[in-house]
C-alpha cells in the first residue's frame, strides 16, 4: 500500500543538524495494523505525519498507492490525503466551536459531498458509534473518551483505507482505551481498514499484526504476529 | 459548505466577543463616518446637476491699483451679453440675472418681501431647466412687466386663487406692474440660484444701462455650441474688450467662462459672488472624504492587527481542518467570510449611527442630506460591495496568513504562530497613532487659526453694534430714524453706511490729484457712510480730521485708509501719510482727502487689508444703520428699535443682526470644516484607541501566566503594569515622532493661505503628544492593571 524508501527528516537547530528520522525504510500492506512503538524522542509521530503526509521528509522516497509522493504539489497531495487517510489524535483535536454532529460531517464538506448524502453518512457513524444522543453537544461538554470517540468518527466518516492514530489512547483511562482498541481491531478485522497507530502501551500495541520499534530515528526491531 | 463557514464564523464573532466588539464598533464608526461624509460628496456633486444645456458664466479678473493686482469676481457689464452673443457664433444664447433681496411686491392689500427676486432676459428658461408648471417656458418672459413665481410665492400671495394672469405691483425706487404668466416649481436646494420669482429684464431697463461699459451690477450666463473649447474662446475676449471699453481701460479687465458646474465647488478664488447659494471649496470636500478614508483604513488596521495577534488562537483549528481533509485556499476563504460577515454586521450598526448622525451633519452644514439606502438599487450596490471590499480587504491578510499554518506543526504546538508577526502589528500601530495625531495637531490649529480671526482686534470696535438693513425707500427717512433712537439712554450712537464691515465691499475707479502732479486714475475699495461712521466704529485716524459738517469750497470730504494714502504715494516713498491731506480726489468732480485712517480689517482676515476710502455722501442712500447698544441691557435696546421703526416704518417689517452674528457668518464655512475634520480626528483617535485596547487585552491575556510566575516572584502591580504597557506607549511616541513633523509643514503650509495667522507654537505638538499618550496609557493600563492585581495562584493553577 505504502513504501518509504531511505527517509530521513531533520531540522536545522542553531548550527547542529538535528536528526528525527535516520534513513528509515519501510513497507506496509494493506489490511495490515501496525503499531509503532519507541522511547519519547525516536521519531515515531514524526514517521506517523510523514506517512500521514502532514510532513514532508527531507530526504528519501514516498510511495503511497502507486503514486510518487515526494514529487506531487501540496494540492496533489492533499487530495490523495483526502481520499485515502484518516487521523486520530492524542488531544482529539475537535474544533471546539462545532457540535459533534458537526465535527463528524466537516470532511465530508471538504469532499464535496452534498447534503443529503452527508446527512445520512453522519446518522449512520452516530448510530454505529452509538452517540445520537450526544450530536448537538460541544466538544467541551464531553469526556475525553466520547471526545476521542467522536475524533475516530471523524475519521471514519470518509471511508478510509488508512487509519493514522497518534496516541489515541494517550489521555484516556485504561477502560476507555481498551474500547478505543477493541474498535480498531473491528474496523481492521471486519472492514479491511489499514492502521498505524504510535502508542506507548505494549498492552495496546498487541492488538495489531505488527509492532514496529524506533531508537533515535532508525527502526530498532519489527515484528510481526 | 457557506452555511458551515457562516456557523463557525457566527460561533467565533459570539464566543471572541471582545474582539468582535472592538471590530465591530471600529468598522461600523468607521464606515459610517464614510458613508455620511460619501452623501455630502454625492449631495455636493448633485449641485446644478438638472441642468443638461452647455452653460457657462462669464467672469471677470479685474486689476486694482497700479501695483497690477487682481482680483477674480462674479459680475460682468449690462452691455456684455448681447453683444458677445452678436460676436462669438459659439455662444448660442444668454441670460443676465440682476438679483434684489428682500424685493417688495404687494397684490391687492397684501404686502411682502420676496427674499430674493431675479431679473432675467427671456432666455432665462431655454439655458436653466428650472420646472416650469404653469405656462410656457419660451414666451412667460418675452414681453416686460412679466413675472413666474415659485409655487411657495403664488401661495403666499395668491393664496389658493389662481394667480395667473393676476397683476403685483412693486413699490420703491421705481413703480412697477407685473403680470404672472406662470409659476415655477420651488427651486431645488442644490441649485446655486436660489430664487422666489423670475421678471423680465426689460421690465427695469434704463437707457444708461445699454452703454454701462464698466459698471459691475448682474451675472451673465451662456449657452455655448456643444464642443466649444472655453480655453480657446477665453482668448478671444481680449480683442472684444478693446472694441468696446473706453480708452486703455481694457487693460484692466479680463474675461473668462466657468462651467456652471464649477461654480459651486470650485470657485473659492471668485469674489463678488452673490448668487452662489451654499459656495463650498472642492477642495473641504475632498479633504473630508480622505480623512473619513483614513478613519476607515484604521478600523480595518485594527481588524488586521487583532486577528493576527491571536492567530494562536485559530492556529490549532487550522491544523485541524488541515488534517480532516481542507485545502488552503478553502481555510483562506473560510477566514475571510469571517471578515466580511463582522463588516456586514458591521454595516448595520453603521447604518444606524448614519441616520443618528445626519440631523446632527444636516444642521451644521445646512444641507438636506437624507439616506435611504433602498431609495435605488444603485445605492444597495454600492454600500453592500463597499462593505464586502471592506471585509476581503481587512481579511485578505490575516486569511494568507492562517491558512499558512502547517497542520503537523502547530497540532505539535511546537511553533510561537503569532509571534514573529509582531513587527507588522507595530508598524500598523504606529502607522494608525500618526494619522491620528496629525489629525488632532491640524485641527487644534485650524479652531485655534479660525478663533483667532474671529478674536483678532480689527481695528475698529464691533461690541454691541446691531445692524438694521435699509433700502431706496426706508433710506429717505433715515435721519428721522436716527434722531429718535439717539435720544434714549439705551442707545449710545447711531450711524449708517451702505455696506456692513465683514462683506466684500464694492469697488470703483477713481481720481487721485495731488497738489502738484498729474492726475491719476485708479481702482478701490469704497465705502459710503454717515458723518459719524468712525467715531461709533472706534476707527483711529493716522492724520487729518474726520468728516465735519464744513462745506469744503470743492465738493466732498473723503478718508482714505493708511493702505491706500501709501499707494497713492507710490511716486514719493519717503513722503509721510499726512501729505494726501487736502490732495484733490474723488470721480468726477473732485473733492478733498481731509483724513487718513489707520488700517482696520474690512474684510475676513484671510485677507490681508487692502486700500480703500470712505466718503461721506448721504444723498447715494444707505443700505444698512448701524445702531451702537448702550450697556447690556440689549433685549430692552432691540426693543426699543423696533418700536421707532414701526412708528417710522409701519409698513415695513422690522429686521436687524448683529454684527457679531454677521461675522460668524462670515467664517462659517471654515467653521464648518474645522468641526468636521475635528470630528473626523476624535473619531479616528477612537478607532485607534480601541485597536490598542484589543491589543493590551490580547497580551494581557496571553502573558497570564508570566504575570504569575512574576507576582510569585515579588514583582509588584506597579512593575507589571509598566511591563504591559511600556511597549505599547514606546509606539505611540514614536507615532508622535513621526507626525509632528508632518503636520508642522502640513500647518505652516496651510497657514500661509491666511493674510493674519497665528504662529506655529511647539507646545501644541507637545500637548498633543501628551495627550495621545495618556488616552493610549489609559486604554491599555485599564488591561495591564487587571492582569497585574489579578491573584497569580489562580493563572498558575489552571496550567
Amino acid at each position: 500500500m505504502l513504501s518509504l524508501q531511505h527517509v530521513s527528516k531533520y531540522y536545522q537547530a542553531g548550527g547542529n543538524k538535528n536528526i528525527v528520522l535516520n534513513d528509515i525504510s519501510l513497507e506496509i500492506d494493506e489490511g495490515e495494523f501496525i503499531s509503532i512503538m519507541g522511547p519519547s524522542g525516536s521519531g515515531k509521530s514524526t514517521l506517523l505525519n510523514v506517512i500521514g503526509m502532514l510532513d514532508e521528509p527531507s530526504e528519501g522516497y514516498h510511495y503511497f498507492v502507486g503514486n510518487a509522493v515526494h514529487q506531487l504539489k501540496e494540492k496533489q497531495r492533499s487530495a490523495l490525503y483526502k481520499q485515502y487517510i484518516g487521523f486520530v489524535f492524542q488531544a482529539y483535536h475537535l474544533i471546539d466551536e462545532l457540535t459533534v454532529y458537526e465535527n463528524i460531517e466537516t470532511p465530508l464538506i471538504y469532499q464535496d459531498f452534498k447534503g443529503a448524502e452527508r446527512k445520512a453518512m453522519v446518522a449512520d457513524m452516530l448510530d454505529r458509534f452509538q452517540i445520537v444522543g450526544k450530536k448537538d453537544l460541544f466538544p467541551a461538554q464531553l469526556s475525553g473518551g466520547q471526545q476521542q470517540l467522536v475524533g475516530i468518527a471523524r475519521a471514519l466518516i470518509a471511508k478510509p483505507k488508512l487509519l493514522l492514530a497518534d496516541e489515541p489512547t494517550g489521555n484516556l483511562n485504561s477502560k476507555q482505551g481498551m474500547e478505543i482498541m477493541e474498535l480498531f481491531r473491528k474496523l481492521n478485522k471486519e472492514d479491511g481498514v489499514t492502521i498505524i497507530q504510535v502508542t506507548h502501551s505494549e498492552k495496546n500495541a498487541e492488538y495489531g499484526s505488527r509492532i514496529i520499534n524506533l531508537l533515535d530515528g532508525k527502526v530498532d526491531s519489527s515484528r510481526k504476529f | 459548505m457557506i452555511k458551515n463557514y457562516l456557523k463557525i464564523a457566527w460561533r467565533n464573532i459570539w464566543k471572541n466577543k471582545v474582539f468582535s466588539a472592538i471590530n465591530i464598533i471600529g468598522l461600523s464608526v468607521g464606515m459610517a463616518a464614510c458613508i455620511v461624509i460619501m452623501l455630502f460628496v454625492s449631495y455636493e456633486k448633485s449641485f446644478d446637476n438638472f441642468h443638461t444645456k452647455n452653460i457657462y458664466r462669464l467672469n471677470e479678473v479685474q486689476t486694482i491699483g497700479a501695483e497690477g493686482a487682481t482680483q477674480k469676481v462674479a459680475l460682468s457689464m449690462f452691455p456684455m451679453g448681447a453683444t458677445l452673443k452678436q460676436e462669438f457664433p459659439e455662444i448660442k444664447n444668454f441670460t443676465r440675472i440682476r438679483w434684489s433681496e428682500k424685493y417688495q411686491l404687494t397684490q391687492d392689500s397684501k404686502r411682502i418681501f420676496l427674499p430674493e427676486a431675479f431679473f432675467v432676459d427671456s432666455t432665462f428658461l431655454k439655458i436653466f431647466d428650472f420646472k416650469v408648471i404653469r405656462g410656457d417656458r419660451q414666451t412667460a418672459l418675452l414681453r416686460p412687466h412679466t413675472a413666474l413665481l415659485t409655487e411657495e410665492t403664488a401661495k403666499k400671495l395668491f393664496g389658493d386663487v389662481d394667480p395667473i394672469g393676476k397683476r403685483i405691483t412693486h413699490y420703491g425706487d421705481d413703480t412697477v406692474t407685473f403680470a404672472v404668466t406662470g409659476i415655477i416649481a420651488n427651486v431645488p436646494k442644490n441649485s446655486q440660484l436660489q430664487f422666489d420669482a423670475l421678471f423680465s429684464f426689460s421690465s427695469i431697463y434704463k437707457p444708461w444701462m445699454f452703454t454701462n461699459w464698466g459698471g459691475n451690477w448682474l451675472n451673465t450666463y451662456f449657452e455655448l455650441a456643444p464642443g466649444t473649447n472655453a480655453a480657446v474662446l477665453d482668448k478671444k475676449f481680449p480683442a472684444y474688450l478693446k472694441r468696446h471699453l473706453k480708452g486703455d481701460s481694457w487693460k484692466f479687465y479680463k474675461l473668462f467662462v466657468l462651467p456652471l458646474k464649477d461654480v459651486h465647488a470650485n470657485s473659492a478664488d471668485i469674489g463678488l459672488d452673490y448668487i452662489n447659494y451654499q459656495k463650498f471649496d472642492k477642495k473641504s470636500t475632498n479633504l473630508f472624504a480622505i480623512i473619513a478614508l483614513i478613519v476607515l483604513v484604521i478600523a480595518c488596521v485594527n481588524f488586521i492587527n487583532l486577528s493576527t495577534a491571536r492567530s494562536a488562537e485559530r492556529a490549532k483549528e487550522v491544523g485541524i481542518r488541515k488534517s480532516i481533509g481542507a485545502y488552503r485556499f478553502q481555510l483562506a476563504i473560510q477566514f475571510l467570510g469571517e471578515t466580511v460577515l463582522i463588516s456586514l454586521i458591521a454595516l448595520l450598526f453603521a447604518i444606524v449611527l448614519v441616520e443618528l448622525a445626519l440631523p446632527y451633519i444636516n444642521n451644521l452644514s445646512e444641507r438636506e442630506i437624507s439616506f435611504n439606502i433602498f431609495s435605488s438599487f444603485s445605492v444597495i450596490i454600492t454600500v453592500l460591495s463597499g462593505t464586502i471590499l471592506i471585509g476581503l480587504i481587512s481579511g485578505i491578510y490575516p486569511a494568507i496568513y492562517l491558512s499558512s499554518f502547517q497542520a503537523a506543526k502547530v497540532l505539535k504546538g511546537s511553533v510561537q504562530v503569532g509571534k514573529n508577526k509582531g513587527s507588522l502589528r507595530n508598524i500598523l500601530v504606529v502607522t494608525q497613532f500618526t494619522s491620528a495625531i496629525f489629525l488632532m495637531i491640524a485641527t487644534v490649529f485650524v479652531l485655534k487659526q479660525l478663533k483667532y480671526m474671529q478674536k483678532q482686534d480689527p481695528g475698529y470696535n464691533r461690541d454691541q453694534i446691531v445692524n438694521v438693513p435699509l433700502d431706496g425707500i426706508t433710506t429717505k427717512k433715515y435721519d428721522l430714524f436716527k434722531s429718535e433712537l439717539s435720544g434714549s439712554t439705551l442707545i449710545s450712537g447711531v450711524t449708517a453706511s451702505q455696506d456692513i464691515l465683514g462683506s466684500h465691499l464694492d469697488q470703483t475707479g477713481v481720481t487721485f490729484k495731488p497738489a502738484n502732479g498729474p492726475k491719476q486714475q485708479l481702482g478701490t475699495t469704497l465705502l459710503v457712510v454717515d458723518t459719524n461712521y468712525l467715531s461709533l466704529y472706534k476707527i483711529k485716524l493716522a492724520a487729518g480730521k474726520n468728516f465735519s459738517g464744513d462745506k469744503m469750497p470743492d465738493g466732498r470730504q473723503y478718508i482714505v485708509n493708511e493702505a491706500l494714502a501709501i499707494e497713492l504715494l507710490k511716486d514719493h516713498p519717503k513722503y509721510p501719510v499726512s501729505s494726501v491731506l487736502g490732495a484733490q480726489f474723488g470721480f468726477d468732480s473732485l473733492g478733498t482727502i481731509v483724513g487718513v485712517a489707520k488700517n482696520f480689517n474690512f474684510n475676513s482676515l484671510q485677507y490681508k487689508i487692502e486700500p480703500m476710502f470712505m466718503v461721506r455722501a448721504q444723498h447715494w442712500g444707505f443700505r444698512n444703520v448701524s445702531v451702537k447698544i448702550n450697556g447690556n441691557n440689549t433685549t430692552a435696546a432691540i426693543g426699543f428699535i423696533k418700536s421707532k421703526w414701526d412708528s417710522i416704518y409701519p409698513e415695513y417689517p422690522f429686521e436687524y443682526q448683529f454684527l457679531d452674528d454677521h461675522f460668524n457668518e462670515v467664517y462659517k464655512a471654515d467653521n464648518q470644516v474645522s468641526q468636521i475634520v475635528g470630528i473626523l480626528a476624535g473619531l479616528a483617535i477612537f478607532i485607534s484607541c480601541l485597536g490598542l485596547f484589543g491589543l493590551a487585552s490580547h497580551s494581557a491575556e496571553r502573558r497570564v501566566k508570566e504575570i504569575g510566575v512574576r507576582k510569585v516572584l515579588g514583582a509588584s502591580v506597579q512593575n507589571i503594569t509598566v511591563l504591559l504597557s511600556a511597549n505599547f506607549l514606546k509606539l505611540v511616541l514614536i507615532a508622535n515622532i513621526i507626525a509632528w513633523p508632518v503636520a508642522w509643514f502640513a500647518m505652516h503650509h496651510w497657514l500661509q493661505g491666511f493674510a493674519y495667522h497665528i504662529s506655529i507654537q511647539w507646545w501644541i505638538f507637545i500637548i498633543a503628544g501628551v495627550v495621545s499618550i495618556l488616552i493610549a496609557f489609559f486604554t491599555v493600563s485599564f488591561q495591564s492593571i487587571k492582569a497585574a492585581v489579578a491573584n497569580p495562584v489562580k493563572s498558575l493553577r489552571s496550567e
